[in-house]
């Protein structure tokens, strides 16, 4: 690739720079990181190489060049179909997201094999159970039937996977592939691309904004800022750069580095606790993925913890492991079959204006066309709080709290950034001077900086607001640096209850599976407590 | 699947049943009846009135003629229609017949068309193609189903290519068979263009906006980045994504055409349950228009208990909920 550079016009006639001049070269064979914060032109990269930008992308100069001759970019449509998935294949970030849900995992793999090759329909199904076996998948046969909704992450990112390669491709782009997936599972999809790579000879561009997840796996890592390359070299080369940006996307924990977590102060003894939790069980009724046959899922079995006010307890745990039901049922959104959820001693019968979460992904949980004011202080009239101007005050000073110019108080949700769309939902959180703020995964859409600065922030406002946190993540970036004590779950148990410092020398398999993973991914903070 | 559909057909048949109930007591609630538009007329006395009212069963209470209303289906009758003289059921089969003759192949000739077109219009979005089909169906969206009849009689009448109306020729009644199909396929040309192209617009529309939406989704961008092809893309991954509020619109439209139907049949003299209503009503013949009604209320269950069957086939995350 040679001197790419691409705009996008805005609807309103602006040109915006995606990518500026952007080389790079990829020996057959080998692997490219690309690093980058969001936002940097990682994404637009892959897509150009794949000719997939969108109707208001131009590229302005610059050529792509794949195997000796070709550019990319002068081949019709027809060459550059018959390029994608047979030459260039991608896996993009969302595996939820990228495969179609009404088609059987089965056609979705072998309508690529049959768009490039001409295969009996027998034949293709034999491959696609081959490549579904390469990709780990003990019984392909029966996932050749399984819709995309009957999977978990990991396995949708696995098929997702084996539609990629299944015309054996010479270069694979993964944009993002890890970033959805909890940390062992992130893991598990980081071998089978390793394994892959080694057999199909795989040439790959990693595009992630985890530098430590690719640093066994990358030759050489290419760097991006606003559209730019910044950096070039090897993993442990750019470990060395005084660059200020590169070591903040390879040491994203040095933002706040100054906080390592204190132990946590008892309640004093007769004091009640913030939060109590009292034998929480809850199931849900699912059917079986292949018979058909009603089974109940137990997603919360007997689970009792108390936190003390002005705390922060990060749970930890795999998907699947009841966390996010644990953190609705004390939300007050779902009821819990069994046990009790006390706050202030109160007994939590439906959502109330001191306990507020925060969900997954904010950019969905924000109504687009609602303007950041009405989002912020739409809480505070439902609680009935303050007069109109009342409210309006505390919205900017909210907007201030939380880092957001009080200027765009007017703009609407859809017109924020990621980063800023999480500032938008911390801000309407507080909107109601809530004492527990339950985070359900809250910062996993974000990358490793922008997670670093927002936990940053929530420390920041904890002091000054008296709040206690309940963070919840599948993975352990920052683990060592907020939480004052940690909460193993998994199949809906609490494992144990430990500090960060303790994690290391745990010797409960759940734990000890969360933090291997979590080590061989080099989870940013988790070096401070090993 | 038997639980779903079992489950699918008791509700329609509730429905119905409550349909039903309401069009009587709607019926009733109206003031006069057939006996009461007689004596406008100023022939009968009091006494014959009532003696007439005792005969048809008038005079008894709401649920007793609900219910004998309803027990006349069993020997084939759902009423008595006093201005032909005839069971209601016998005068409006036939009507049925002519109507589903009328509206199954517009029904089945728009999707034809619409689907394809809605496709290829999301697969061109913004392009001059789009823009075209955007302009005709804001066009056909705003014509009146009465003026495109009047543009079909108007046809007919300067072309002399297609009858002006009725379903058949005079002195075809001991043609042979096939003769008789060609002479009504040629009656069925100009009605049915006029319901298809008036039930055209919405089918594309919605096909168009519900295919553009799945086009914009991450599972369609990255199929399309496996190369496959346009057609591929289009029809076997995009249309059944996108199918799922389509088929609720098939249901829905066979709704629509019952009511356009309504005004074509009317205008163009098909002898469909259109004109027969229109009659009834004007002379208070209660229960050809209730059986009108309820027949029309029948296709409407149908169909949507005919869309639930097609959601649960097409939609594998509805075969796992149920």
């Amino acid at each position: 690739m040679l001197g790419l550079s691409i705009d996008y016009l805005s609807w309103r006639g602006q040109r915006i720079s995606a990518l500026r001049n952007v080389s790079m070269e990829l020996p057959a064979g080998k692997v490219l990181g690309v690093l980058g914060e969001s936002g940097s032109g990682k994404s637009t990269l892959s897509r150009a190489i794949l000719q997939l930008l969108p109707a208001n992308a131009e590229v302005s100069s610059g050529s792509i060049g794949f195997h000796q001759d070709k550019d990319l970019l002068s081949l019709t449509r027809q060459q550059m179909r018959a390029i994608r998935g047979a030459g260039i294949a991608l896996i993009s970030q969302e595996p939820a997201l990228a495969l179609n849900p009404v088609l059987t995992i089965g056609q979705q793999i072998s309508d690529v094999l049959r768009a490039h090759r001409s295969v009996s329909k027998q034949e293709a199904m034999q491959q696609t159970t081959a490549m579904l076996r390469e990709v780990g998948f003990p019984e392909p046969d029966r996932l050749l039937q399984a819709y995309p909704h009957q999977l978990s992450g990991g396995q949708r990112q696995r098929a997702a996977i084996a539609q990629a390669l299944i015309c054996r491709p010479d270069l694979l782009i993964a944009d993002e592939p890890l970033s959805a997936l909890d940390t062992i599972t992130q893991v598990e999809i980081l071998e089978v691309l390793h394994k892959l790579k080694d057999e199909l000879g795989l040439a790959v561009i990693f595009i992630t904004q985890n530098a430590w997840a690719i640093s066994g796996l990358a030759d050489e890592l290419v760097v991006m800022r606003d559209g730019g390359v910044v950096a070039v070299g090897k993993f442990e080369e750019l470990a060395r750069s005084t660059d200020e940006y590169v070591r903040g996307l390879i040491f994203p924990e040095k933002s706040f580095q100054n906080q390592v977590s204190k132990p946590l102060q008892r309640a004093e003894p007769g004091s009640a606790p913030l939060l109590r939790v009292q034998q929480l069980s809850k199931k849900f009724l699912q059917r079986h993925l292949f018979s058909g046959k009603k089974f109940a899922v137990q997603a919360l079995r007997g689970i009792s913890f108390e936190i003390p006010e002005g705390s922060t307890i990060a749970i930890i745990g795999r998907s699947g492991s009841g966390k996010s039901t644990l953190a609705r049922c004390i939300a007050g959104f779902e009821k819990a079959d069994e046990g009790g959820v006390l706050v202030h001693g109160a007994p939590v019968r439906g959502p109330q204006p001191h306990v507020q979460l925060i969900f997954q992904d904010a950019g969905t949980a924000l109504n687009p066309s609602f303007t950041a004011e009405e989002l912020i202080s739409e809480p505070m009239e439902i609680a009935g709080q303050g007069t109109a101007r009342e409210r309006r005050e505390r919205v900017l000073s909210l907007m201030r709290e939380v880092g957001l110019d009080p200027e765009s108080a007017r703009r609407h949700a859809g017109e924020f950034s990621g980063g800023q769309k999480q500032r938008l939902a911390l801000a309407r959180a507080l909107a109601t001077n809530p004492a527990l703020l339950i985070l359900d995964e809250s910062l996993s859409g974000l990358d490793l900086l922008l997670q670093a600065k927002m936990l940053k922030l929530l420390l920041d406002l904890q002091k000054s607001h008296g709040l206690s946190y309940l963070h919840i993540c599948h993975d352990l970036n920052f683990i060592g640096l907020f939480a004052n004590e940690v909460i193993v779950m998994d199949e809906g148990r609490v494992v144990e209850r430990v500090t960060p410092a303790e994690l290391p020398s745990s010797t409960q398999p759940a734990t000890r599976a969360l933090m291997d993973a979590g080590s061989r991914l080099h989870a940013p903070g988790l070096e401070a407590v090993l | 699947m038997t639980r779903y559909l079992i489950r699918r057909l008791l509700q329609a048949l509730l429905l119905l049943a409550a349909v039903s109930v309401l069009l009587f007591a709607l019926m009733q609630a109206a003031p006069g009846d057939y006996l009461s538009e007689q004596r406008l007329a100023g022939h009968m006395s009091p006494e014959a009135m009532q003696a007439l009212r005792a005969k048809y069963g008038l005079d008894q209470t709401f649920a007793v003629r609900y219910f004998r209303w309803i027990a006349s289906l069993s020997h084939g009758e759902l009423g008595y229609s006093v201005s032909y003289n005839e069971p209601a059921l016998q005068l409006l089969l036939p009507r049925v017949r002519n109507t589903l003759l009328l509206t199954l192949p517009a029904l089945l000739i728009s999707w034809f068309i619409g689907v394809p077109l809605g496709v290829l219009a999301a697969s061109r979005r913004g392009g001059w193609l789009d823009r075209i089909f955007a302009a005709g169906n804001g066009f056909l969206l705003a014509l009146p189903d009465v003026l495109l009849c009047l543009i079909a009689l108007l046809i007919a009448l300067k072309t002399q290519r297609f009858p002006a109306g009725g379903m058949s020729s005079p002195d075809l009644s001991d043609a042979a068979a096939t003769v008789r199909m060609k002479d009504l396929i040629w009656h069925l040309w100009l009605p049915v263009a006029v319901l298809v192209i008036g039930a055209l617009a919405p089918i594309m529309l919605h096909v168009r906006s519900s295919v553009a939406e799945v086009m914009d989704s991450t599972y369609f961008r990255a199929a399309e980045g496996h190369g496959l092809r346009p057609f591929t893309l289009l029809f076997r991954h995009a249309l059944p994504a996108a199918a799922n509020p389509l088929i609720s619109l098939f249901g829905l439209s066979i709704a629509f055409l019952l009511s356009t139907s309504l005004v074509v049949e009317v205008i163009l003299s098909w002898p469909g349950l259109g004109p027969m209503l229109l009659e009834a009503v004007m002379a208070r013949d209660v229960f050809v228009v209730l059986g009108s009604v309820v027949f029309s209320t029948l296709f409407l269950v149908a169909g949507n208990f005919f869309a639930d069957v097609l959601l649960y086939v097409f939609d594998p995350r509805i075969r796992v909920q149920s």
